[in-house]
């Protein structure tokens, strides 16, 4: 772990995704690629899409009429991670419980209904009831609103790396003794427009465009299958963590989590080096979007922290298909599926140089 | 007698004795319209000059008061033709906080850059998008335009346009995202994630949130009236402000001129409504509570106290009620102003254009008056300062943010180190 910063400890998983909506985690399956019919007409197109469930079926009491998807899926998340973590928030302070979120895109689905009011009535003629809903801050208020949580509620955005930014900010916020207890959630949700932006811009993957079996792994230049879903992580000081396994043995710890670092360029093995402060994880867990692949400057950056035997957990296509949000989620498909355990880095680039790392102890 | 009890609360504060924990900040740079700097709006501002006028153009239909940044601000800039407004804004003030510290530009290059904003690029996509977006996209220029409308972009364009290859992300959390920007900075700089952290946040006029908030019914026509009984609504403006922040530590170790010490900072949420604040003030009076404690500062330290203060009928009778609890016991009643009443609501960009006010009001010994007070709301622990600029030693000021959703940031801004 990174020298003089006291880990903090992931004790609660919870997300909704293309496997459903689930506490802990996510059973191993194939997944395919959904056929898009809601608003294609020009052939077809595929995407890893959240099937349409009923909220209040998970989450008894949960009503989102009005909502976005997007914040509807973060109060499910979040739920789902506080039942897994073992958390009744009857018995906790919840002017200590923070919200980080990441997002790439925010609100889009009722930014997108918020354009096609205005197109439809000129801009006098929009929904005010729409319009708050637009905010990319608007999933972390609802989970705060509908939890009851009063600590600090942050709602961050980065292109490459806003999962694994969330994760940096909520162990920041519990290190400095802002929270004691943070849930952090990252994700996004597809929409008409975004996946004509990708599309346009010619970033999409021929598997969006037929119905073959997709490839075993990635090909960082064949571009990505877009994904959407919501995936919640509980977080705690360790000794909040200590005092609650007294009240509660069974509770389960998945990993300890460092300081991290992310940046936009220089020289990530270096700065890694620096972070590990001479410990040596034998374990790569890649997170990252698009790009990350066997071949790919990732590899060769675990490689040079941890030499050529370094154990890699490869990125899966679904996690990869979420434009900077994925992070959380390739972390708990490594963690779902293979027993893994010890020192590990959470390992994230970009093709201009940037990174994310995040240091690990899996427990 | 002030400067003297000043240096005493500085001495005991722990924060201060250990020059890694304490974050100062070392250049302040605004784009605002009153120009660009913080010379300019400190003139325009002391000379009570308000920049809310009249306008029919933004939208066919729209008819309110705004205030606008000059195109002529935005022309010192040699853009790339990716860069949306809210890029633009953050770009020029970005430039203006590294002219405005002593720093060389090789200083900043592993820098972070924490950028709040609302809207991102959608001053670029009209309402063409709404019916076909891939033809919309397809349209010549659209696509390179239209791809700055993440909010992240206004971070990564400030990070590409000055070279920054340290951390970067926005940060959106509404009205309250500037504020918060600073506060982020200040925790990450405490975890050594950066040397020099850029915070701060930018936000346009555009059809986008104006619309927003017509459709709400927030708008004032007439120019704003924050804090006063009879007031009905905000005006939105535009603008950019950014600090340059890092360690005394690291401050100290290139001699830079320290122009304001952060002192404390806290973040919390209401839990009450998605656009409303919670009646009472709690969260924002917790807030409050919170930064001073971090500050290990008594009630009577705090020498004013830089509002929200919108001028929804909501948010000001909120705010007050949480300046009554917050300072319940205070010798004095606690001065308070809205700086909004001289250039609008400036919703993401707004907590770090009040912060960089505040830092102002402090180093010019200046606080400033609410424009339009007077008949204020009731508020027996609040002096609502109003007509002249009060003119006074100011060693410790604090800048209050809410925003939708619930969340509240505070700072607290000391003059400095001797």
């Amino acid at each position: 772990m990174t020298p003089n910063l006291p880990p903090v400890t992931i004790t609660g998983i919870g997300s909704v995704s293309p496997y459903g909506p689930l506490a802990g985690l996510i059973p191993q399956r194939a997944l395919e690629p959904t056929a898009i019919t809601a608003w294609t007409s020009v052939g077809p197109r595929r995407a890893f899409l959240v099937r349409p469930f009923r909220p209040a079926s998970v989450v008894p009491g949960l009503k989102t009429r009005r909502l976005d998807r997007l914040s509807t899926w973060a109060l499910v998340a979040s739920s789902l991670a506080l039942q897994n973590a073992g958390i009744d928030l009857s018995q906790v302070d919840k002017s200590r419980v923070a919200v980080v979120f990441a997002t790439a895109f925010g609100c889009i689905e009722l930014t997108e209904a918020f354009y096609l009011s205005a197109a439809a009535n000129g801009w006098n003629g929009t929904d005010p009831s729409t319009f708050p809903e637009t905010l990319a801050s608007a999933p972390a208020g609802h989970v705060a609103l509908f939890h009851g949580l009063r600590g600090p509620n942050i709602t961050v955005s980065d292109k490459h790396f806003a999962g694994e930014n969330a994760l940096i900010q909520a162990a920041s916020l519990i290190r400095h003794g802002q929270a004691d207890i943070t849930i952090v959630l990252a994700g996004d949700a597809m929409v008409q427009s975004l996946y004509s932006w990708y599309e346009v811009a010619d970033l999409l993957s021929p598997a969006c465009y037929n119905s073959d079996p997709l490839p075993d792994v990635c090909d960082s230049n064949a571009g990505f299958i877009p994904s959407e879903g919501v995936a919640a992580l509980v977080m705690e000081s360790p000794g909040r963590k200590a005092s609650r396994e007294n009240v509660r043995p069974g509770a389960r710890s998945y990993a300890r989590v460092g300081a991290g670092r992310w940046a936009s360029g220089g020289q990530p093995a270096e700065v890694i080096r620096q972070m590990l402060g001479g410990s040596v994880p034998r374990l790569t867990i890649f997170s990252g979007n698009g790009a990350p692949c066997a071949t790919s400057p990732t590899t060769a950056i675990a490689r040079e922290i941890s030499g050529d035997d370094a154990v890699i957990v490869s990125p899966q296509l679904f996690a990869q298909g979420l434009a900077g949000t994925g992070a959380l989620f390739h972390l708990i498909l490594a963690l779902s599926s293979q027993v893994i355990s010890g020192q590990a880095l959470l390992l994230g680039t970009a093709a201009d140089s940037g990174f994310a790392a995040l240091p690990l102890e899996l427990l | 007698m002030i400067g003297r009890r000043f240096f005493v609360t500085l001495s005991r504060s722990p924060l201060l004795t250990d020059t890694h924990k304490t974050i100062v900040v070392t250049g302040v740079g605004v784009v605002s319209p009153y120009g660009i700097g913080l010379g300019c709006l400190q003139t325009g501002m002391l000379a009570g000059k308000s920049c809310l006028t009249p306008t029919k153009d933004l939208y066919p239909g729209f008819e309110g008061t705004v205030a606008q940044v000059h195109d002529s601000a935005l022309q010192s800039e040699d853009f790339s033709t990716r860069y949306s407004r809210t890029d633009q804004l953050a770009v020029v003030a970005t430039r203006d906080a590294m002219t405005s510290s002593d720093c060389d530009r090789s200083s900043f290059r592993e820098s972070g850059v924490l950028m709040a904003n609302t809207v991102g690029g959608l001053t670029e996509i009209d309402t063409g998008i709404a019916k076909d977006p891939a033809a919309w996209f397809r349209r010549p220029g659209r696509l390179l335009r239209g791809s700055s409308f993440p909010i992240s972009h206004v971070a990564d364009a400030v990070g590409e346009h000055f070279g920054i290859r340290g951390p970067r992300c926005a940060i959106s959390v509404a009205c309250a995202s500037g504020a918060m920007s600073i506060a982020l900075a200040a925790n990450l700089l405490l975890d050594g994630a950066a040397p020099i952290i850029l915070a701060g946040g930018s936000d346009p006029l555009c059809p986008f949130t104006l619309s927003g908030f017509n459709s709400l019914r927030a708008l004032d026509p007439t120019p704003c009236r924050p804090f006063d009984q009879n007031r009905s609504g905000l005006n939105l403006g535009e603008g950019s402000a950014v600090l340059v922040l890092e360690t005394l530590a690291g401050a100290s170790a290139r001699n830079a001129k320290v122009l304001a010490v952060l002192r404390g900072w806290a973040m919390t949420n209401d839990a009450f409504h998605t656009t409303a604040p919670h009646k009472e003030g709690s969260g924002l009076a917790d807030c409050i509570k919170l930064s001073m404690e971090m500050a290990e500062l008594t009630l009577d330290d705090i020498g004013y106290v830089n509002a929200h203060g919108t001028g929804t009928p909501l948010n000001d009778v909120a705010e007050a009620n949480a300046y009554e609890i917050a300072f319940r016991g205070r010798k004095h009643p606690i001065p308070v102003s809205s700086t909004k009443s001289y250039f609008g609501h400036c919703l993401g960009a707004a907590g770090a254009l009040e912060a960089a006010i505040t830092i102002m009001g402090v180093r010019a010994g200046a606080l400033l008056p609410t424009l339009r007070l007077t008949d204020p709301i009731d508020s027996s622990g609040v002096e609502w300062l109003r007509g002249e600029v009060k003119r006074q030693p100011l060693p410790l000021a604090m800048s209050a943010s809410s925003g939708f959703g619930g969340s509240n940031t505070v700072l607290i801004f000391g003059s400095g180190l001797s």
